[in-house]
């Protein structure tokens, strides 16, 4: 197959004013390892993802209205309107959570392989960047839905800036553009994701790209292939001139073939599943709601909900500074020796810990099992083998179990709140007068119901939770209880007591 | 040749295929947002949507659900609409929380009243309320009723009786007379307790109206009258 002579004349002609090809050639021909393989698809992926956020973002600014008053419609009339429009915006949401993932899954993997050792410090450093500046992509992202999760997120995020020490209302009033969430708010989040942010990850994809090109793809990592600094950068070319392959079109394909399959399934989640949001009108007197963040950050969600109250101002403050400059130092003080995995286990277990704590945590905010399950009481029927047999006070306890709102935080048969125990056994835990003690005064994270219910409504209660246990399970017992019984004392008589088991 | 063929082929294929699906399908596609529509009040999606948000977890069908079932057509032969209207609103007992907007409940009075009738289309079984016998509480003689309690309803809901007592304080104190009459006149089928007019040990053809009357103003007349008689 020739191409037409037309095709050679006209790129001769722009070639002779633009050096294009002389310019271009050499970046798609530099020789990459030939062992890389499938391994190193993530961050072409990740820049796929990116150009695709870029083109929706454009298309879908051309219908969003920037402003508080007009912003939630301006979504639904994309939505609903629109043709296509609800695609762009599904589209949109779902490549950012991928690009999300899929820079997480690149880093990873460089992580794991010691690729950013010398000379690619800076490579990890600009890689860095790009993360929180994608994060805050996302954050921004979310705001631009303006319903109640992004009401509630830019609220939350607020608070966290306040705990700044001296100047926390300062901040917390550069991030809102005045003391309260309003219609600057939103101006300001909108710049910041429309501008500011797309303009610094491309400024930092930029220089990312020219140091891969600088410093070369690194090679899979050997064992005993160790990174000297004096005379690695020589020897890596020598290797790359000796036995490496063109980028283009070796390497190139597989990053095509994976970046399709990307593509593919990007399409897919967002045809089936449809775009995020909007929730609610973003309402503060709606006090109805059960906001939630994006995926990205449901783990920062989850770590924040369980830390205990006295560390939250550290923890907030802290941890995400000793975060960045945790990550933006791994080079600096590893940048030589062995890459191998095998020789790096405490970098493997860092990294192994830091998957699960966030796979965690995600699941912990995803679920939030802290959160009682407000409409619970009036929504989740007692169920039946629980009311079967039982008299007419315990039925009635059952309707106090409702009516009081205990459900919310206890389940029966897995269905309620998880804040406080499951039920379902609770009279082989629990005497009737532990159950009385534990209602009317709280203990724990349960708070006292004795002011709530009188005492015929507490006796019906605890009668009906006295009988929640499986038929096969003795019911508690006060320890004291498996003494034997007392003997009759007759006057001037003396007992010995008797330890259980003595005998 | 033929390779670099068949490789340009598969990527137009997929290419196309990835093209199609929006294309062809969008407004069918699973993800298509549905224009925001909340059910039309008093249909029977909108009732069900209520009744599965705030009434369910009480009143839900058969046994499952601890209060009178609502999802049972017993009940709706023995309710008269105006008053189950008003138990949504007001509330009633010491168990049933006001649901009406003047009791810090979500309803207006014309919500309430399209629920009980969306309620009675979906479950009252096609049947109007019963003209037997009143759906309100009606005005009896207490020591008839204790004659008629003790041959129709002592052998299993009397002290010491199979289905437990009902004449227990606590009981009594938790329930209202409505309530009393509602659990005499429609029973509860599912956990064993027959309607007025069904047999019962002792009572093969039921109660009459009379001693259905009879027997609330009894088990009324065992209610302690204040807290103070009530001994835990």
């Amino acid at each position: 197959m020739k191409p037409p002579r037309v095709v050679g004349m006209a790129i001769d002609w722009v070639e002779a004013r633009t050096g294009a090809v002389a310019f271009l050639a050499p970046l798609l021909t530099h020789h990459v390892p030939r062992n890389a393989k499938w391994w190193y698809v993530f961050g072409s992926a990740t820049l796929m993802f990116f150009t695709i956020q870029l083109v929706t973002g454009v298309c879908l600014a051309t219908l969003y209205a920037p402003s508080a008053a007009e912003a939630w419609e301006s979504l639904r009339y994309i939505d609903e309107e629109v043709p296509f429009g609800w695609m762009l915006r599904a589209l949109h949401g779902w490549s950012s959570n991928a690009m999300v993932v899929m820079m997480a899954i690149h880093m990873l993997q460089v992580f794991l392989h010691a690729s950013y050792k010398f000379p690619r410090e800076l490579n990890w450093v600009t890689g860095v960047f790009l993360l929180f500046t994608v994060l805050a992509l996302a954050f921004t992202g979310q705001v631009m839905r303006w319903d109640q999760d992004a009401y509630w997120g830019l609220g939350i995020g607020a608070s966290i800036a306040d705990r700044i020490p001296v100047i926390g209302n300062q901040v917390r009033g550069l991030l809102l553009g005045g003391p309260i969430i309003g219609g600057e708010t939103l101006s300001r989040f909108f710049a910041l994701h429309v501008f500011v942010l797309p303009g610094a990850a491309l400024g930092l994809i930029g220089l990312h790209l020219a140091l891969i090109m600088k410093n070369g793809i690194s090679e899979m990592p050997k064992v005993g292939a160790t990174v000297e600094p004096a005379t690695y950068r020589a020897e890596y070319e020598q290797r790359m001139e000796k036995d490496g392959v063109p980028f283009y079109p070796d390497a190139a394909q597989r990053d095509m073939v994976f970046c399709g399959a990307c593509l593919v399934l990007l399409v897919v989640l967002a045809a089936v599943y449809g775009p995020f949001g909007p929730g609610g009108q973003p309402d503060p007197t709606l006090i109805d709601t059960n906001p939630r963040p994006d995926y990205p950050f449901l783990w920062i969600f989850g770590a924040v909900s369980l830390l205990p109250p006295a560390s939250e101002t550290a923890v907030m403050l802290v941890a995400p500074l000793v975060g960045v400059l945790a990550l933006v130092a791994v080079p600096f003080f590893a940048n030589a020796g062995e890459r191998a995995p095998s020789r790096r286990p405490g970098m493997v277990l860092i990294a192994s810990l830091a998957v699960m704590a966030v796979a965690a945590l995600t699941w912990e905010g995803k679920t939030s099992p802290w959160s009682p399950v407000m409409n619970a009481w009036s929504a989740l029927p007692t169920p039946e083998h629980f009311l079967a047999g039982r008299t007419p006070l315990e039925v009635q306890g059952a309707n106090v179990f409702q009516f009081a709102q205990c459900r919310n935080c206890h389940s029966l048969d897995g269905l309620g709140g998880e804040r406080g125990p499951a039920l379902d056994a609770i009279a082989t835990r629990m005497t009737p007068d532990q159950l009385m003690r534990q209602i009317q005064q709280g203990d724990g994270n349960m708070p006292a119901f004795g002011r709530n219910l009188d005492s015929a409504q507490m006796t019906a209660l605890v009668s009906f939770l006295s009988t929640l246990r499986p038929e096969f399970e003795a019911p508690a017992v006060i320890p004291g209880a498996q003494l034997p019984l007392p003997v009759q004392r007759m006057p001037g008589e003396v007992v010995t007591p008797v330890a259980v088991g003595s005998q | 040749m033929s390779a670099i063929r068949s490789r340009l082929m598969m990527s137009a294929l997929l290419a196309g295929g990835i093209a199609l699906i929006p294309a062809t399908a969008c407004d069918r596609l699973p993800g298509r947002p549905k224009a925001a529509q909340s059910a039309q009040e008093g249909s029977p999606e909108w009732t069900v949507e209520v009744f599965n948000t705030s009434c369910r977890g009480c009143h839900a069908q058969g046994a499952v659900g601890a209060a009178v079932p609502l999802m049972d057509s017993a009940y709706w032969r023995a309710a008269s609409d105006e008053q189950v209207t008003r138990g949504v609103l007001e509330g009633q007992g010491m168990l049933m929380p006001a649901f009406g907007l003047s009791g810090g409940g979500p309803f207006t009075p014309a919500q309430a009243s399209a629920l009980t009738r969306g309620m009675r289309a979906l479950w009252g079984g096609g049947a109007q309320k019963s003209p037997e016998i009143s759906g309100t509480l009606v005005a009896g003689n207490a020591s008839n009723g204790k004659s008629v309690f003790d041959v129709a309803c002592a052998g299993c809901h009397g002290v010491g009786g199979s289905a437990g007592s009902v004449t227990d304080p606590m009981y009594l104190r938790l329930i209202s007379d409505q309530g009393l009459w509602t659990a005499v006149v429609a029973g509860r089928k599912a956990l064993g307790s027959p309607a007025w007019n069904e047999p019962m040990p002792g009572r093969p053809n039921g109660l009459t109206t009379v001693e259905v009357a009879d027997v609330v103003a009894y088990l009324s007349s065992q209610r302690p009258r204040s807290m103070s008689e009530l001994k835990p």
